[in-house]
């Protein structure tokens, strides 16, 4: 029992001891915890503890759900305006796309039943919404957000999904009485209509009960932790997905402008590490002492033809009616990354006891570990060659919430001064700074100064303020700045000069010599754009008039308000 | 067109002191007036404040690049300003202004007259440029570094 305790938490200390080097050598951290995982498998300890295939599947499952929370608490309602449709329907169409082309193409080239080679093809269908959320997170890159957004909410909504298809196929493998149509489609309805519901209402609730208690601070994230994992067991108990219920549930927290959010959101950061850390681990424990490392060829085939076939379908064919251009279907066919999840549905088969259930996940962990490899180290440069990256926004160093009885939301926020701005050093007279803010002091050499209108800033500078969560990117903006390559310099990428989104084409006509058809004057710049788009607009998005470019610079309520001019 | 090419030294002006967006405008509309002999003072400032009402033209880093097309011009004309001091520009990137390069143009031959202006917000979109036409105490060492500045280029 110690001895377990001591395995696996020396197994943890590594694998974090070690994250520094997966930045240095350009590799995605999960894939050094699989090589751990990997390495102390070949222990005898190790073969031992992976033997529990029960306690495997329960930590699998605890690991998914607290991913899926934080998942959840991270996913702006923004980011639905632009992302949900396609999202929803390349989460739900695009799986069984992915999985029914993917599980073909295993009947061929494994050479088994069309059952379980579609169940191979079903556990590896969904995209991973911890890796997704991780790579995109930790590269510092700025996508666009019709890109983003769906990626995002795909990835979070699609593991209901495929394990639905998962848990309907091994019925289908296991029972001598195939469930027929009728009772599959009750089954699919059970397991979203309670995911749903459960994790709506659980989450509603949990926004309105926190609040109100009066605990000490650092029980509100284990508050969460607790909540979320109680609707997750007992929806899953009543034969709804659990995975759902707790993604629509963090979902719903993480959108209600709860005070507590950023130490809940700091303490989840950390759950969801550990969690994408035991999975990857334990899928390595899991692989070595079966030593059948000999599907190596059919594993990279089947990985090729999901990465290059099945994938690509499923986008193209879910995503054509939302007007998404190519580079966009291309780029969110190529970030299809595999994660956890394929690890988890993995166990499904070894729990069920099924013929070649071994096979399983040693098909995963190729597949998963090709993915990652291919995919999660290429994505930065595919957003860049694709030209879906945006210039980066720079942010604040730290923040901190201030506990005090205002009905604003005040955060403490430090910047740290660089760039061009603040050399030679200057006041701030004359600049035109967000409302209700306070500048407090200034760090510099290490030395406190407080902050006076004449007080001359310079590069190096910290300086802390209070204000609102608004205030926070104009202070950025202002205060720092993001090294980027020159295409992506903010003057280069809009343009030099911006226009109103309400300002009319005519106006434009007149005061740029460009030639506009007559029956567009009364159009205004933020309509003429939508017209020329086939989705809701997003920074970033490109419309020709005449000799001239608009570039969609900032957008308020859905509706463009800032326009970029390049010539 | 090049920037040196668009400017004469009664229309490059060295720490001028001024308290506004408007009072910049007119007096650069003023001044222009008096060196062109063609459109009426008041003409030229309603063309920028028109043009200023599609959007600031404040381009960032403290610059400013006013611009309207002219009826009665028969070429481009530019005029540059350093400021005392900075003014509220309602610029882009919220910051005062302090550099001002004002353009001018025909209404025939747009596209040309975008390009000309493509390339002024390209020479200021550059920190060195910026501070040394700053650094410039007086109108003709400010005239001759704008030359020297567009033939580096």
């Amino acid at each position: 029992m110690i001895l377990t305790l001591l395995f696996a938490s020396a197994m943890l200390l590594i694998s974090i001891v070690l994250s520094p080097l997966s930045n240095r050598i350009g590799m995605p951290v999960l894939l050094l915890f699989l090589g751990v995982g990997l390495l102390a498998g070949q222990s005898e300890l190790g073969q031992l503890m992976s033997t529990e295939v029960e306690s495997t599947f329960l930590v699998g499952h605890l690991a998914l759900a607290i991913i899926l929370l934080d998942g959840g608490m991270r996913t702006r309602f923004e980011t639905f305006r632009v992302g949900l449709k396609p999202a929803l329907s390349l989460a739900t169409f695009g799986v069984v796309i992915t999985a029914a082309v993917t599980g073909w193409a295993a009947h061929w080239i494994l050479g088994l039943p069309l059952l379980p080679s579609l169940l191979i093809g079903t556990i590896i269908s969904s995209t991973d919404a911890a890796a997704v959320f991780a790579l995109l997170q930790n590269h510092g890159l700025r996508l666009n957000q019709r890109v983003s957004a769906t990626l995002e909410i795909e990835s979070g909504s699609n593991d209901p999904m495929a394990i639905f298809l998962t848990i309907i196929l091994l019925e289908l493998i296991t029972r001598s009485t195939p469930p027929g149509v009728g009772e599959a489609a009750l089954l699919l309805l059970t397991q979203m209509g309670l995911g749903a519901v459960g994790g709506l209402a659980g989450g509603w609730l949990l926004a309105r009960v926190l609040p109100k208690l009066a605990l000490q601070a650092a029980f509100y994230p284990l508050l969460v932790t607790a909540a979320g994992l109680s609707v997750f067991a007992l929806v899953s108990l009543f034969d709804g997905s659990g995975f759902l219920a707790i993604y629509l549930m963090g979902i719903q927290v993480g959108n209600r402008g709860l005070r507590k959010l950023d130490d809940i959101l700091q303490v989840h950061d950390g759950l969801a590490w550990l969690a994408q850390l035991s999975l990857f681990l334990m899928l390595g424990l899991l692989l070595s002492p079966h030593d059948k490392m000999e599907y190596i060829p059919e594993g990279l085939a089947l990985a090729a033809v999901l990465i290059l076939i099945a994938r690509p379908l499923a986008v193209f064919i879910t995503l054509w009616p939302f007007g998404f251009r190519w580079r966009e279907q291309l780029f969110i066919a190529w970030v299809g990354l595999r994660g956890a999840v394929p690890i988890v549905l993995a166990l499904f088969p070894l729990m069920a006891d099924i013929e070649h259930a071994a096979l399983f996940p040693i098909i995963a962990f190729i597949i998963v570990t090709l993915s990652l490899l291919l995919q999660g180290t290429t994505l930065a440069r595919a957003a860049r060659w694709l030209k879906l990256e945006l210039p980066a926004e720079p942010a604040a160093l730290r923040r901190l919430n201030i506990e005090w009885a205002s009905p604003k939301n005040h955060r403490l926020m430090v910047f740290e001064l660089d760039g061009e701005h603040w050399t030679p050093p200057r006041t701030l007279k004359g600049v035109r700074l967000p409302t209700d803010i306070v500048m407090t002091a200034v760090l510099r050499d290490g030395v406190m100064l407080p902050y006076e209108p004449d007080l001359k800033l310079q590069s190096g500078d910290q300086l802390a303020v209070i204000g609102e969560e608004e205030a926070e990117l104009p202070l950025a903006r202002l205060f720092s700045s993001v090294a980027s390559i020159p295409a992506l310099k903010e003057s280069t990428f809009f343009g030099a000069f911006e226009l109103n989104g309400s300002v009319q084409l005519e106006a434009l006509a007149q005061n740029f010599g460009i030639e506009v058809p007559v029956e567009l004057h009364s159009l205004s710049l933020a309509d003429y754009i939508d017209s020329c788009l086939q989705a809701p607009p997003v920074v970033g998005d490109r419309a020709g008039l005449g000799s001239i470019q608009l570039v969609v610079k900032s957008l308020e309520a859905g509706k463009v308000s800032r326009v970029g001019l390049k010539f | 067109m090049q920037l040196s090419e668009l400017l004469t030294p009664p229309l490059t002006l060295c720490h001028v002191d001024v308290v506004s967006k408007k009072r910049v405008l007119e007096l650069a509309s003023q001044t222009i007036a008096e060196q062109l002999n063609g459109p009426a003072a008041e003409d030229i400032f309603s063309g920028l404040i028109n043009r200023e009402r599609l959007g600031s033209t404040g381009i960032g880093e403290g610059v400013a690049i006013p611009h309207c097309r002219m009826a009665g011009v028969d070429r481009a004309v530019g005029m540059l300003m350093t400021l005392a001091s900075p003014i509220d520009f309602d610029a882009i990137d919220n910051r005062p202004v302090d550099l001002v390069c004002l353009l001018l143009v025909p209404e025939q031959g747009a596209e040309e007259h975008l390009q000309t202006l493509a390339g002024l917000a390209e020479l200021f979109n550059d920190s060195e440029t910026r501070e040394a036409l700053r650094a410039c105490t007086d109108s003709e060492s400010l005239l001759t570094r704008v030359q020297g500045l567009c033939q580096e280029r």
